[in-house]
């Protein structure tokens, strides 16, 4: 199976600049479409253990990252998304083409991908379960998700967690992990051999950076899991890590708040959830120190075993 | 003669022959699936292969993204099921039958035409004289009026056939109240009366109906040909043609349309309508009617441009098409607006996209 | 408590619901919104469901919680806020 790193440097931007790079990621294949050297890059530092398909097949989403036309090039340079030649979202600046792919690919699935319940939770997984870590920007999520992916956990998603509506398991979908601000160096200490793009300022939400898939999340990015808990993280300084009951019905209203197409499933979406709110145990999660909320993770293993 | 692309882009090869799809290969399913999300008709490529018992045999991503397009068209059956008992119960009181246009009528009386189709807004026919009623009472139960300024009040109010579009507060649903089909500032003057003397009911549901076929025939070329917008074109001109295959099967269907054409004051539209069906879609029209339509057609050196025009905007309006649209018309092709409840094709509710990407603004309507 | 209307659930609602702990989440079938309910509100619709009824009978029924004198005070208020979520609906009488 080919992997995007033995392309080549050369190959992968002749593919971007022509007939598109089919990239896949968890259940999807994306062709991606872009003249900028700097998405070129970061892409093969990101993505080096995907598997890239050969031209010719069914993509799931054509996308599209380019940069701007004549003076607006000099001054001021701004990276387009362009979904199959429409543009549905305002340009950004240049510096920015690799968080913009990166938005840009979860909006393709959390727009469209009605064949699962999409929840904007983060999920990972241990012993064949997963936990499930729903929660609004700001939370810590991302910080939480991306310690724990570096003490034995396994990455199934950063952002958008895909459960599948005949069986209640969750299909991975690995992509790098989004960290903002201060999460940055505090994951670049927690976890000194994983790799980092270089942090982008200035952008609506801070500085941000991504934080690269292990090869063995990607490698096993076709191995579900059965969700067993689902844990609302919110950091909050000086706080004991701490684990509270939420009740079934309030679970259930949470997660659907939470998912992107809760409402357009109607009654599939309706019993996608109260199937999972059912299954699992859910809880409200505060913390500050992050090898103390991993311990809490490690308690919550142990006490299913 | 202006002839036809020498290669019909795929979407126009299976809308003709739904069965064909089986036999492309995973290159043409790739371009043909960009073809179908840029017109609108993911949904019902899904559910004409299915008629045509092909839907097994697609490939395993095309039939899981078309059940994708699917999820979305049967929420909105749903929603516009509801939509309409609303509208029933704020109507109730003025004693009128509830006639639907457009997407609303195909998708309540279940017509093939409404198979896939998705819409933004349920289109009612009333008289002119009880416009202000059913205004009034639209607004009691929730629905407010929009274009608030001077210049859009006047355009739909004195110009149009039709009052401001009037977007429900809570659901944000849109009705759009119309008392004639084409505008006052128009040539032609189809009369609404007759229009609403033919109405038919739909069985199943008390106080609702549909235009008879041969007028829903008409106000879809009406709309098609005459109101400017091509965004839909092909979609538009793929309801002509269902419709036409539909009520092609009623005895009198076709001997009555022509004539009907002509009372209406709808020669040409219909004209066009045929000719761009059989040429683009070959939908199956008679000779006999084919020749009695003509006599609507513009001369010689206007049909030549008109076929210039149309072979063109009715075309997928995807890059891979050639003559393709510009990006601003292109841009155009989502369903408008939060009125299922949920986000609109191209904007997420959640704060992870609007916190970062902002969607450009909506184009006029 | 006034024994006019009779009220009933919106023809073709299903309740489709689950409980847990006295709560329950219940889906409309007909506008698709979920909603959050305490056990007894779901009880009534049942109720309804079996029957239509005014107010005042529904009060006496099997199902409702024989002590929950809140809900019982507060019926004619519960009711209305059912219908503006398009689960019940008052037939004049």
């Amino acid at each position: 199976m080919l992997t995007l790193a033995s392309l080549g440097p050369r190959e992968l931007r002749a593919r971007l600049r022509g007939p598109g790079l089919r990239l896949q990621t968890g259940p999807f294949v994306t062709c991606v479409q872009s003249p900028l050297a700097l998405l070129a890059d970061t892409l093969a530092a990101m993505y080096a253990d995907y598997p890239v398909l050969e031209e010719g097949g069914v993509a799931d989403f054509h996308v599209r990252l380019s940069g701007s036309n004549g003076l607006r090039r000099l001054v001021r340079p701004q990276v387009h998304f362009h979904y199959d030649g429409m543009a549905p979202f305002q340009p950004l600046p240049l510096a920015q083409a690799f968080p913009m792919f990166e938005w840009a690919m979860n909006w393709c699935v959390s727009s469209q991908a009605n064949s699962w319940l999409v929840i904007h939770a983060a999920v990972i997984e241990k012993s064949g379960l997963a936990a499930i870590l729903p929660a609004p920007p700001g939370s810590g999520k991302s910080t939480l998700c991306a310690a724990l992916v570096n003490r034995g956990w396994r990455l199934l998603s950063d952002e958008l967690t895909l459960v599948r509506l005949d069986d209640g398991r969750v299909d991975p979908l690995p992509r790098p992990v989004s960290l903002k601000n201060a999460s940055i160096s505090i994951l670049r200490d927690y976890a000194p051999e994983a790799a980092f793009t270089r942090p982008v300022a200035d952008t609506v939400k801070g500085t941000v950076a991504h934080m690269r898939a292990s090869s063995e999340s990607v490698a096993r990015a076709q191995e579900t899991a059965m969700p067993a808990w689902i844990v609302f993280p919110k950091w909050q300084a000086g706080a004991p890590a701490t684990l509270t009951p939420v009740p079934q019905a309030r679970a259930h209203m949470r997660l659907a708040e939470n998912a992107f197409n809760y409402s357009l499933l109607g009654e599939t979406g309706f019993q996608a959830v109260a199937r999972l709110a059912e299954q699992v145990r859910t809880f409200d999660f505060e913390y500050s120190v992050l090898d103390d909320a991993i311990a809490v993770f490690e308690q919550l293993l142990r006490e299913r075993a | 003669m202006t002839a036809l692309p020498v290669q019909l882009p795929l979407l126009l090869r299976a809308l003709r022959e739904p069965a064909a799809m089986a036999a492309f290969s995973e290159r043409e399913w790739d371009l043909l699936l960009r073809q179908a999300l840029a017109s609108n008709l993911a949904a019902t490529l899904g559910l004409l292969a299915e008629e045509a018992g092909v839907l097994a045999a697609l490939p395993a991503r095309v039939g899981r993204r078309l059940g994708w397009a699917r999820t979305v068209w049967e929420r909105h059956l749903q929603a516009v099921d509801f939509e309409l008992r609303q509208i029933k119960r704020a109507l109730a009181g003025t004693g009128l039958p509830l006639i639907l246009l457009k997407g609303g009528a195909y998708a309540t009386a279940g017509l093939p035409a409404g198979a896939g189709r998705l819409f933004s807004d349920i289109d009612i026919l009333v008289p002119k004289e009880q416009l202000a009623d059913v205004e009034s009472l639209l607004m009691l139960h929730g629905w407010a009026g929009t274009h608030h300024d001077a210049y859009d009040q006047r355009y739909y109010r004195e110009w149009m056939h039709e009052l401001p579009p009037m977007q429900h507060m809570r659901r944000a649903s849109v009705i759009d109240v119309h008392h004639a089909i084409l505008p006052e500032t128009a040539a032609a003057r189809p009369d609404p009366a007759r229009l609403r003397a033919a109405a038919r009911p739909i069985p199943g549901q008390e106080g609702v109906y549909t235009l008879a076929p041969c007028d829903m025939v008409l106000h879809s070329a009406v709309h098609l040909f005459s109101e400017g917008e091509y965004h839909h074109g092909l979609r538009d001109l793929f309801d002509l043609h269902r419709l036409l295959c539909h009520f092609g099967a009623e005895p009198g269907f076709w001997a009555a349309l022509p004539a009907r054409a002509r009372e209406l004051e709808l020669a040409r539209p219909l004209c066009y309508a045929l000719r761009y069906c059989t040429r683009l879609l070959g939908t199956p029209v008679p000779a006999a009617v084919l020749d009695a339509a003509r006599a609507g057609a513009p001369h010689a050196a206007l049909q030549a441009l008109m076929d210039a025009l149309f072979l063109r905007a009715l075309q997928p309006p995807h890059p891979s098409c050639a003559d393709a649209f510009d990006g601003a018309a292109r841009a155009a092709l989502y369903i408008r607006g939060n009125w299922l409840r949920m986000p609109p094709l191209m904007l997420s509710r959640h704060l992870l996209h609007k916190a970062f990407l902002s969607p450009k603004a909506e184009p006029a309507r | 408590m006034s024994s006019l209307p009779i009220w009933r659930l919106v023809p073709g609602q299903r309740l489709v619901h689950r409980c847990h702990d006295g709560e329950c989440v219940l889906f409309n079938d007909l506008t698709g919104d979920t909603h959050l309910l305490e056990e007894a509100v779901v009880a009534l619709l049942q109720a309804l469901h079996a029957a239509p009824g005014p107010a005042a009978i529904l009060a006496g029924s099997d199902g409702l919680p024989e002590a929950d004198p809140d809900l019982l005070d507060e019926l004619d208020e519960v009711l209305a806020d059912l219908a503006a979520l398009s689960l019940v609906e008052a037939l004049p009488c």
